[in-house]
């Protein structure tokens, strides 16, 4: 006969909270803010091809912090359900905001039910229009869903990394300037990103349906210089 | 529907049509009505920087169903999608091939291939043809980025898909425009040579074929003329394409009728 030792219910999630935080932190942090054109997204990643950033439908984003394998599931996830809503009903009918309910449902269902936490935190960005406006909704681990008004941050060192950012802009700024302050306040005062591992992500509207738009190194090092 | 989530032995991955399938939710074909409205000239033709498609614009059952159905769509930036058959079938398949080719760049981070892309719609015009034989056949064509060529893929009523390295035509209309173009094709034909050999072919079909329009000068409704090359799906200008089939008209009018004597 096994014992069963008690843990209260407390503790459980102490536990559970504590260890999707630890594997959280390993990895690299994202920033996520809107500027006048649209919304950028800027990743810290030391791969060229095992993307952290992602299209999801015309004028929708994700980016994913964490264990790679439980976000890239979690982006394919989000791809198919889009693409599929579009198919049954119509293209302006995929909403952002009904993606990040369930992206929360499931991070909150694995938390409490799964066998062990996802230990991952994701960012759902949407480019407004006449239908929706500009958003970006921000997952955490345990599927709590903020909506993130002008700018968000991901990853483990999230809190300091957004007092560096808020300091740097005030206000919705060009893309070159945004990329530029999103690039210092990933990297800190002491160092700086190489151009090759920052992933750049931008949803712009640039004439045709689709807005997501992944910048080259090139790209990018024009908009830093 | 929730968050489609797999795991990874039944993950349906990149492939749309696929995933649909895993749901269990793929239009079973059914069989074909006979007044659906059907019936259609497309031609391809290759020229030395990519591919040129004239599609008629006419829809037909036991009338004239639409004067101005466009049968030619982008399937992606660099491929284009004709369709013959039952419209209602063809424009599916339309849908699922533009929505597939950009779910798969979405989720692997890399396009297809322009063969890929063919190969593609294979088991889906075979699944779609299974109880009414040739119910939609489409013809494929476009620009293959890997290799910088312009190429064409037809298709059989059994899903088989074959490449053609001069021309190709599908619909009712075909043999009046296969004859056009088997005179006409020249292996090193330029834009303006396709182009014109395109819209001959098409005003032979639309001259023999009831179930093809030819160009409508009452309307001003003119066949589809497009391209696929190095900078992509283009459009040629309904103007332009009104001009061109214009001048044609002039010289049938001309010689009363037949080509008279070359192909003009």
């Amino acid at each position: 006969m096994s014992t069963y030792f008690y843990v209260s219910p407390e503790q459980l999630i102490k536990d559970r909270a504590e260890f999707a935080q630890k594997g959280i932190a390993r990895g690299r942090s994202i920033v996520a803010a809107i500027y006048d054109k649209g919304v950028v997204l800027v990743a810290e990643n030391p791969s060229a091809s095992l993307n952290k950033i992602s299209e999801v439908y015309d004028r929708i984003a994700f980016a994913g912090v964490g264990k790679y394998n439980e976000f890239d599931r979690l982006r394919e996830a989000g791809i198919r359900w889009a693409d599929f809503t579009g198919f049954t009903y119509s293209r302006e009918d995929v909403d952002a905001r009904a993606l990040a309910n369930y992206y929360a449902q499931h991070l909150g269902d694995m938390f409490t039910e799964g066998q062990k936490p996802l230990e991952v935190e994701i960012l759902v960005a949407q480019l407004g229009n006449k239908l929706r406006p500009t958003k970006l909704y921000r997952v955490a681990y345990e599927g709590t869903i903020s909506d993130e008004p002008r700018f968000a941050v991901l990853g483990g060192d999230a809190e300091t990394i957004k007092e560096r950012f808020a300091l740097s802009e005030d206000s919705v700024q060009s893309l070159s300037t945004t990329l530029h302050n999103a690039s210092s306040a990933l990297s800190g005062p002491d160092r700086v990103i190489p151009i090759e591992e920052l992933e750049v992500g931008i949803l712009e509207d640039r004439g045709s349906r689709r807005t997501f738009l992944r910048l080259t190194d090139q790209q990018v090092s024009e908009l830093l210089s | 529907m929730g968050l489609p989530l797999f795991s990874a032995h039944g993950d349906p991955g990149p492939s749309f049509w696929h995933y649909v399938d895993t749901m269990g939710l793929n239009p079973s074909p059914s069989a074909l009505h006979s007044d659906t409205p059907h019936a259609t000239t497309v031609i391809a033709v290759r020229y030395n920087a990519g591919v040129v498609m004239v599609g008629d614009r006419q829809a037909t059952g036991n009338y004239i169903a639409s004067r101005d159905v466009r049968k030619i769509e982008p399937a992606d930036r660099f491929t284009a999608l004709a369709i013959a058959g039952s419209a209602a079938r063809g424009i599916e398949l339309l849908k699922i091939a533009q929505l597939s080719f950009e779910h798969y760049e979405k989720m692997t981070d890399s396009a297809l291939s322009l063969e890929g892309k063919a190969n593609y719609l294979s088991p889906i015009i075979q699944r779609n043809n299974l109880t009414s034989p040739l119910l939609v056949l489409p013809l494929l064509a476009g620009w293959d980025e890997s290799h910088s060529v312009g190429r064409i893929f037809e298709y059989d009523g059994a899903g088989g898909c074959y490449e053609r390295f001069d021309f190709a035509t599908i619909g009712s209309g075909s043999p009046f425009a296969e004859g056009a173009l088997r005179l006409g094709f020249r292996a090193d034909l330029d834009l303006e040579g396709a182009l014109e050999l395109g819209a001959l072919a098409l005003y032979e079909a639309g001259d023999n074929d009831p179930s093809t329009g030819g160009p409508d000068f009452v309307r001003n409704i003119f066949p589809m003329m497009i391209t696929v090359s190095a900078d992509g799906f283009e459009e040629i200008a309904a103007a332009e394409v009104g001009e061109r089939f214009r001048l044609i008209n002039e010289r049938r009018t001309e010689s009363r009728g037949v080509a008279g004597g070359s192909l003009r």
